[in-house]
């Protein structure tokens, strides 16, 4: 089996995990307005993973460019970004011309990753800001 | 006339789509620039490697975050817009 690098893993078992919670966030807001349906289900599970993949062939994409030429580099990640973006193109496509996945249900779950990377940095900015407030306390 | 207002329509919906696409180009060429300076980074301080490579990561998915707006907006545009319109205009003319 293909080794991957333990950074990779680490933050694609937190985007995972992010995408779940609000999945089922979603899916709770889709209950109590009454819209609820398996087609929501459907659309969720189709671009929730795709949405988890495309950031871990993200990190796999960014650990194997930086052990290329800095000419290649660039030309590297825009090729695995046009790959991607086919990718998302193709399975966001299936979820919207099909009629048994949600087109909200399909659109959302794409936006959750980047969702808890802010989530991310206002937690770190926080505890950053706490800690500096230690500190001067501390002095 | 019917029929030239939905070609317009259509057209508009494909060309938009099309232009929604541009935006696409800038996150590549910002990944590759970031990846670049990454490296330089870890050349310099060996050490932080782990925690560069998390920043780049995290920093490489919030740079795709527009090319996945302009994605989403040309699905739209092309799978969903086409019929709403057309819609539309068929219940102004009645």
């Amino acid at each position: 089996m293909k080794k991957f690098d333990p950074t990779v893993i680490a933050e694609t078992r937190y985007i995972a995990a992010f995408v779940a919670v609000l999945s089922l966030l979603m899916e709770g807001v889709f209950l109590v307005l009454g819209k609820w349906d398996y087609t929501v289900l459907l659309g969720n599970l189709l671009t929730g993973s795709v949405s988890i993949l495309n950031f871990f062939l993200l990190g796999v994409t960014v650990t194997k460019a930086m052990t290329k030429d800095e000419k290649d580099m660039g030309s590297f990640m825009k090729l695995s970004k046009t790959y991607r973006s086919l990718m998302i193109l193709a399975v966001a496509g299936i979820g919207l011309g099909f009629k048994c996945f949600n087109d909200v249900a399909v659109i959302l779950p794409l936006f959750f990753p980047q969702v808890g990377i802010y989530a991310r940095g206002l937690k770190l900015r926080n505890s950053n800001v706490v800690s500096e407030g230690g500190e001067q306390d501390a002095v | 006339m019917l029929e030239i207002a939905i070609g317009i329509m259509l057209c508009g919906c494909a060309l938009g789509a099309g232009i929604a696409m541009i935006a696409g180009i800038g996150p590549g060429i910002g990944e590759g620039n970031a990846v670049a300076k990454a490296c330089e980074a870890i050349g310099r301080q060996p050490e932080s490697k782990s925690a560069v490579t998390s920043t780049l990561i995290m920093g490489c998915a919030l740079a795709e975050t527009t090319g996945l707006y302009a994605l989403v907006i040309a699905l739209l545009l092309i799978l969903l817009a086409p019929g709403r319109f057309v819609d539309v205009l068929m219940n102004a003319v009645g």
